[in-house]
């Protein structure tokens, strides 16, 4: 079982449009694939028309994995199903820091609750936090997408800085352009230096700013099944080709 | 993770299907309502749809309906009409229940139209999907399957939606033949009917009904045998006549003694013909037994004689099918069969009208004495013969105990048949083994009169083969004792003095 981050410690960057569509598209290739909704907010269960977890609160996500698995709800896709969120997950911090070894209970919990899947991908809530720490420790890889703008760039040295500073594998780290629109200087000139930077944490595949992939939210669906000829569901799929090539 | 059931639909429901609600779900339909053609297959014996089963082949794949897994698919071509000659897949790894013998024939043709809804919440989401299927044949019979699959997580839900169909008159695939509904006055074919037999139905009587049941039943593996369908038929068949033969000389005094003599030569008449092509069905099924009963060196001659055998199989069922085809056959069949039917012609014997459960006890007791004292007198040094004599009277009182089995409690009388089926099982071993070591013996004779090079490379073959068959014999030879006390422990001694000798055990 593999573990893949869909993470960014900033906030509407696009990680859960990515977690939606990269999970789905894990599912279409035939992976056993469970989608975590680790943000309490509930945005990619919502994507999926999974009701919030009733049962699986406080600590119980680390705690008990017959909650665990029985919160799992299957989506509509063959070979997709969903852990959704909890309100209580926003308190995640303090039930981890109550516990031992408190920054690998994630992948306890993951690995316990996840066996029956091949792939799990986790929609991260936006901070550098405990909680994260687990996500960085748990993952086989962490999907970063970045707005190639200069605050997105700050934040993605805030995230290289806190591996190196916590000798966390930055290897990891699988960079990718979000809401990329190549017609402004400002986002070539800084995905170009970025790229330069960086070079081997940056992905090949971006993903463009589209409406398509904001109608997510009315269609309550991945874009590939509304739209999938269109460049956005094309884009997915080249972001699931490469992120799975980097987990063999 | 997938869960799934099946339920034959009245019509109607199934019309009414994508209108109904389910609670607070209500059906979409996905996709766009397909149609094909469909052909069933089972065996001759319909073993599929007695496990609930139902299998068909579209023409481009074949898809098998199970109770646990769902429907399943695989391509439909295969190279013959055994489940061993299936590619591998799922469907084939699900036909376990199919015997390696039995080819599986068309049941009959139609055409399916598939329905697919998912049952939506108020937020649109699935929480439970139907598949309905509707199979119409040429002929306009319908059946309506409905398939529910449950969705990790919606437990609820389905059992919700489960409970509404059983209510609205969905029946359990399984339950009754969807056969019969499609198919009206299509023959079902039971090896093993059970023959209803009353307590004081006389004993005259009983015999007419049982051979007038097994004669039909020869009769309907003609055809297989005929067509050489699968070597099943003609096992049958044999058996069949067999249990007739039985009735005649176990029941010997329900018949007049030269209507009993008369009828005895008739029936042998019948069978002798199949014998030999038997033989070598038998043969040439285990063939791969006795190719790794030999070392490898000794594996060409044994294939230039298999080669042999299904040179002579062929002959034999050519012969076999001619006969059964011959004018004479079936005017003689058809006269028995008028004979049994009417069952009045034949002349009574002392003993035709004792009652049935008198008649019935005192015959499988005296069996079982006989079996008794054989088995008594055989020890280590015994003949061979007295084996032999041990086996065939316990297949006589197989029999016996068979065709009147419905006459006795079942509870008890299983208790006793369960053991004598084990013991046989060890005579039946050193039979075969016999028999096999005798054929081989006289084909190692007509082998030696000619002296051609090949005739001697499967003469060695052949004699390294009696002396492993020789061997496997005696290995059973040296169970018969131990089987037989397994057999006779004290609970079986004494069920059969209450249920066949004791006076009180009358009922
Ligand atoms: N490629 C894109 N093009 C246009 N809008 C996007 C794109 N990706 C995400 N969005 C929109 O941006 C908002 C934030 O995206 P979201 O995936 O929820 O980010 P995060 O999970 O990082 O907060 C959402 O309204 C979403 O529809
Ligand atoms: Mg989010």
């Amino acid at each position: 079982m593999k573990i893949i981050a869909c993470y960014s410690n900033k906030g509407g960057v696009g990680k859960t449009a990515t977690a939606v569509n990269l999970a789905h598209a894990f599912a279409e290739a035939g992976s056993r694939t469970l989608m975590c909704d680790l943000d309490p907010q509930g945005a990619s269960s919502f994507y999926f028309r999974v009701k919030a977890s009733k049962k699986l609160k406080d600590a119980s996500f680390f705690k008990d994995v017959e909650r665990f698995t029985g919160a799992i709800r299957a989506s509509d896709f063959d070979n997709l199903d969903i852990l959704p969120a909890n309100l209580s997950f926003r308190d995640f911090d303090i039930f981890l820091s109550r516990m031992k070894n408190s920054r690998s209970r994630l992948k306890k919990a993951l690995k316990a609750g996840g066996s029956d899947y091949d792939v799990v991908i986790l929609d991260c809530p936006p901070n550098i936090s405990t909680l994260s720490e687990n996500v960085f420790r748990a993952a086989d890889c962490i999907v970063v997408p970045v707005i190639p703008t200069s605050l997105s760039e700050h934040t993605f040295e805030q995230l290289m800085d806190f591996f190196k500073a916590n000798k966390l594998e930055r290897k990891k780290i699988l960079g990718f352009f979000s809401m990329v629109q190549r017609s402004k200087k400002l986002h070539r000139e800084t995905e170009d230096r970025m790229r330069k930077q960086h070079r081997k944490r940056f992905l090949d595949t971006s993903i463009p700013f589209t409406s398509e992939v904001e109608k997510m939210g009315i269609h309550r669906a991945p874009v590939a099944t509304y739209a999938g000829n269109h460049s956005a569901a094309t884009a997915y799929r080249d972001l699931y080709a490469e992120v799975m090539a980097h987990l063999k | 993770m997938k869960q799934t059931d099946h339920y034959c639909l009245p019509l109607k429901t199934a019309s009414d299907l994508p209108d109904l609600k389910f609670g607070k779900l209500t059906p979409i339909a996905t996709g766009d309502e397909t149609s094909r053609a469909f052909q069933l297959l089972d065996t001759f014996d319909d073993t599929l749809s007695g496990a609930g089963k139902l299998l068909w082949d579209t023409g481009e794949t074949l898809e098998l309906l199970t109770p646990r897994d769902g429907l399943l698919r695989q391509p439909a071509t295969r190279s013959g009409p055994f489940v061993t000659d299936l590619a591998d897949g799922p469907v084939k790894a699900a036909l376990g229940e199919v015997s390696p013998l039995r080819a599986l024939l068309p049941v009959g043709e139609g055409d399916i139209q598939e329905t697919r809804l998912s049952l939506v919440d108020g937020e649109q989401k699935t929480r439970v999907r139907i598949n309905l299927r509707l199979l119409t044949t040429q002929q306009g019979e319908s059946v309506a399957i409905v398939t529910l699959q449950g969705l990790r997580g919606y437990d609820k839900a389905l059992a919700q939606v489960r409970k509404q169909i059983l209510a609205s008159g969905g029946a359990p695939l399984g339950e009754g033949s969807i056969y019969a509904t499609l198919f009206p006055g299509r023959a079902g074919y039971v090896a093993k009917p059970a023959i209803l037999i009353g307590q004081d139905e006389a004993a005259y009587h009983a015999a007419n009904s049982i051979i007038g049941t097994y004669l039909p039943i020869a009769r309907a593996n003609e055809k297989g045998i005929i067509d050489d369908t699968d070597t099943e038929f003609l096992h049958d068949y044999r058996i069949a006549l067999r249990k007739i033969r039985s009735v005649l000389s176990l029941f010997s005094g329900v018949y007049g003694e030269k209507a009993t003599l008369r009828l005895k030569t008739r029936f042998s008449e019948l069978m002798s013909p199949t014998g030999r092509l038997r033989d070598l069905d038998v043969y040439l099924a285990e063939k791969d037994k006795f190719f790794a009963l030999l070392p490898a060196t000794l594996h060409p001659g044994l294939a230039q004689l298999f080669d042999m055998f299904a040179d002579q199989r062929k002959e034999a069922q050519t012969a076999l099918s001619n006969h059964l085809k011959s004018k004479a056959y079936r005017q003689e069949v058809g006269d028995l069969v008028d004979l049994f039917a009417k069952g009045k012609k034949i002349k009574r014997g002392p003993d035709a009208d004792r009652p049935a459960l008198d008649y019935s006890r005192a015959l499988i007791w005296k069996r079982y004495r006989k079996v008794c004292r054989i088995a008594a007198g055989i020890d280590a040094q015994t003949e061979d013969e007295e084996v032999h004599r041990l086996r065939i009277q316990c297949k006589k009182l197989r029999y016996l105990m068979e065709f009147f089995g419905p006459v006795f409690p079942r509870a008890e009388f299983q208790s006793i048949l369960k053991p004598l089926k084990r013991l046989q099982d060890n005579l039946g071993l050193f039979n075969d083994y016999s028999v096999q070591q005798d054929n081989l013996r006289a084909l190692l004779d007509d082998l030696g009169r000619t002296s051609e090079k090949k005739n001697l490379e499967i003469a060695q073959s052949v004699g390294a083969l009696v002396a492993v068959l020789h061997r496997k014999q005696l290995e059973e030879r040296a169970k018969v004792m131990k089987s037989f006390g397994n057999f006779n422990s004290k609970t079986t001694r004494d069920t059969f003095r209450t249920l066949f000798h004791d006076t009180e055990g009358k009922k």
